[in-house]
Order: structure tokens, then sequence, then C-alpha cells
């Protein structure tokens, strides 16, 4: 077999549609069985042009003076089909003829391919965002239910270890006569209270740079000096106590439910830690919660009672005053001290 | 959670390969041809191949009044469904889907057949 008969049965059986049509006229010297199947057998007198519609002579103007190749894509109907052609044209000459040659690939597939690629990136790209936010949603609410600092460790190892913090304080507050109100009043009503109440709560606690551990129906915990260890913890959490019943006390200058409270504090060790599998709850425990809470109890409404260890902490900021040697159930006599208005009144914003 | 007939076959290329050789027959088909000739064939195998794939259990949805807006203005009849049914049946055999997954998938096409065949059809 010829060379030339090899090259011819090559430019029949490759799956690109080929013709070569002369400079001339356009007319063909050669078509492939492919190019033939997608654009007709041509005519003895069929030009290029009238084989393949949407090709205009025109665009094979400079193919011709200047020796470009022509590239073009070009949609043809077929039967109800819409088919998407790559068609390349380029230069060649034989037996000094000038000559075109044609070749066509059929890319419809890759036309139909390359929209679905980018319809199902998009749709990727958007299930991405939605798993996004909705991670970040699952991380904001664990960081309501545990300090930022817990929730790393959490989040690294699965697990929390129990810490202990040597030097905590704690606050702890309890409403006067709550179970009497929320008897004699409507569930939404009570809860809307305590929501509102709470709220404020949480902002200074904020601002004080304690750590709100949790609501006890209408108890409130929170502490200073844990997970992060603050020098100033003692004074940190009777600035929250002495905020709470100020804000406590201009409330209900204009709200039509009244509310008093006791606080106790309580300084010394906590541990903390994340209590339960399924359930997360970060807890503390520990002499300093218990002391608080003992506190609370004893205290009047209204009053802010510490044990005597906080006092020289406290005395610099606060009116503190003796109470004396106390009973204090579960925990023995104490010394007592009450914590009463801050001195100077000075502004929280100037501890940052 | 048990493997659904999308992720048993092998997801969406698997889907789309399905969806275009539906549409090499439907194209050729007499009877229901004609609604493609003039559409966008690469948007249409596309939403085809999320539609399939949604009721498979893949990830994506489509509403019961999506399909009934996008359908409503061709007036398709019973005939023209029972049609597609048949192409796509022959469709998911080619691609090796097993007997009852054949079943499966046609007969949730099945349930829509109230929501794509035209209210006023015979």
């Amino acid at each position: 077999m010829s060379i030339a008969a090899i090259n011819e049965q090559l430019l029949r059986a490759v799956g690109v549609g080929i013709a070569v049509v002369r400079a001339s006229d356009l007319g063909f010297v050669f078509h492939n069985q492919l190019f033939a199947e997608w654009f007709g057998t041509p005519g003895p007198d069929a030009a290029l042009t009238d084989a393949i519609e949407g090709l205009q002579p025109d665009d094979l103007g400079p193919l011709c003076d200047e020796g470009l190749r022509y590239s073009a894509e070009l949609k043809i109907k077929r039967k109800r089909r819409t088919l998407v052609f790559a068609i390349n044209i380029s230069q060649a000459s034989h037996l000094n003829e000038a000559l075109l040659v044609v070749e066509c690939q059929n890319i419809t597939r890759i036309r139909e391919l390359e929209s679905m690629i980018d319809s199902y990136s998009a749709m990727v790209e958007r299930n991405t965002r939605e798993l996004e936010r909705e991670k970040e949603r699952v991380e904001r609410l664990l960081l309501n239910l545990m300090p930022r600092s817990v929730y790393e460790e959490f989040k690294t190892f699965g697990v929390v270890t129990p810490q202990l913090y040597p030097k905590v304080s704690v606050v702890m507050l309890d409403f006067v006569n709550f179970t009497d109100f929320a008897s004699r009043t409507d569930p939404t009503v009570t809860l809307g209270e305590l929501n509102d109440i709470f709220t404020a709560f949480d902002r200074i606690v904020e601002q004080y740079g304690c750590e709100r551990i949790k609501t006890i129906g209408d108890a409130y915990l929170a502490v200073s000096g844990m997970p992060e260890p603050a020098p100033d913890h003692a004074t940190a959490v009777a600035h929250c106590a002495t905020r709470f019943l100020r804000y406590l006390d201009r409330r209900n200058q204009s709200h039509q439910h009244k509310w008093q409270a006791r606080i106790g504090l309580g300084t010394g060790s906590a541990v903390g830690s994340v209590v339960g599998i399924q359930k997360y709850v970060y807890d503390v425990f520990g002499p300093a919660v218990n002391l608080a809470s003992r506190l609370q109890v004893f205290a009047n409404p209204m009053k802010i009672v510490a044990p005597d260890e906080m006092k020289e902490a406290l005395s610099e900021e606060f009116r503190v005053t003796d109470i004396g040697l106390e009973d204090i159930k579960g925990i023995g006599e104490v010394h007592l001290v009450n914590v009463g208005d801050e001195l100077g009144a000075r502004q929280p914003s100037g501890r940052f | 959670m048990p493997q659904t007939i999308y992720e048993k076959y092998g997801g969406f290329s698997a889907i789309s390969r399905v969806v275009m050789t539906f549409y090499e027959m439907a194209l050729d088909s007499d009877q229901i041809g004609d609604y493609f000739a003039e559409v966008d064939m690469a948007r249409l195998i596309d939403h085809q191949t999320k539609f399939i794939s949604s009721l498979l259990g893949g990830p994506a949805s489509f509403s019961d009044e999506r399909l009934e807006t996008v359908h409503r203005a061709l007036a398709i009849t019973h005939d023209d469904f029972d049609e597609m049914g048949a192409l796509l049946k022959d469709a998911l055999e080619q691609h090796g889907l097993s007997e009852p997954d054949v079943r499966a998938t046609l007969a949730a096409i099945e349930s829509k057949r109230n929501v794509i065949v035209h209210r006023d059809a015979a």
C-alpha cells in the first residue's frame, strides 16, 4: 500500500469530518464519510459554503489572502438536534493549486458536558455554603453552652478534660419570692421577664470579662477567673453583683413586675468541665460555687453577701461592711461581709 | 442509612449518561421528539439529570409547582408521558440498572404524571 493510499484511508477513518476544497472556487476535491454524514454528500458543483450552512464566503477571504487559519464554532440544525461543530480551515497546496483543508469536530456532547459541570459545581458550591452556614450556627450554639477556650478543646479532642482553677470568684443571684410569682403568673410572662433580665445580666457579665455558666430556674450563676485566669476576679464578680442590683432597681421603677434579688459571692477553687456526652453542659463545681450559693440564700433582698476573705480585694472599690461570724449550713462558721455601692462609681469601661 | 439508587450506580455521572441516552432516543421518537427540537439541550440534560437524581435520592430537589410550571405550556398528553416512560426504561436498562431499580425509578416518575401531563389532556 502506498503512503498516499494510507493517507487517504486515514482521512476516511479518522473521527473528524474532513474535506479538501479548492481555494479558487471552494469546490470539493475530497471529503470523508463523517463529513458527508454531518453535512450531506456535496454535489459535483457544490461549494464548501453551500455544504456548511452558516459559513460565509467572506469568512474565508482573509484565509485565502493572508494564509491565516480559520477557526469557528458553528451551530447546525439536524432533524430536531442542534449540533455544535468546531471548524478549522487551513491552507495547503497540491501541484501548484491552492487548497483548503476543512476539519470539523462534533463538540455537541463536550458543550453539554461543560454546561453540566458548570451547573453542578454551582450546586456543590451552594451546598458547601449552606454547610458552612450550618457549621457556624452550630458553633454559635455551642459557644453559648461553653467558653470559647473549652469549645476549642472540645472541637480538637472531642472531650474536655476537667480542669481545676484554684483562684476564681463566683456570683450567684436568686430572686425573692420567685416561686410565688411564677405560680400566679402566666408562664410566658414569667419567661419573658426572666429572659429580659438575664439578657441584661449577660451583657453586664460580658462587660466585666466574666463568664455566665448557667441559669437554673430563676438562679443566675457567673464566674470570673476561669477558664482564663483573671487577677481581679473578686472585684469583677462584685462589680457584676452591684450592677445586677442597680439594673433591677432601675427596671423596677418603670416595669409592672418588681423584682428583688439576693446575691452571694464566693471565692476559692472550682472545677470546670463539660458534663454529658449527648447533652453538653459546661458546668462548674467546687468550694467557690458552694459558698456563693449558700451566701446567696443568707443574703437579705437586694443585698450582696461575700466571705470575709474577699474583703481585702473589694474594700478598695466597694463600700464593704462587716456582718460578723455566721453559721452557714453545710459550710460551718464563716466571717461575712456585706458588699455595698461602688466607691467613686468607676465606669466599667475604665477596666479596658 | 440504606444506599439510594442514586448512590448505588455512581451518582451524577451515571445518571447523566442515562439522561443523555434517553434524549438521543427521545429526539428520534416521532411521538415526543418535537418537544425537544427547539430547546437548549445542554440545559435540558442538566435539569433532567438533577430531576432524575432527586427522584432517586440524590442531592437536588424540584418542587411539584416548578415541574408543573415548566411543563404547562407544552400541553403534554398521556401518550407522550407513556412514550417517555418507555424510552427511559430502555435507557435505564441499557445502562445496567437492575430490574427492581428500573421499576422503582419508573414508579418515581409515574408519581409525577399528574404534575407533568397537561390537566385537560385525555
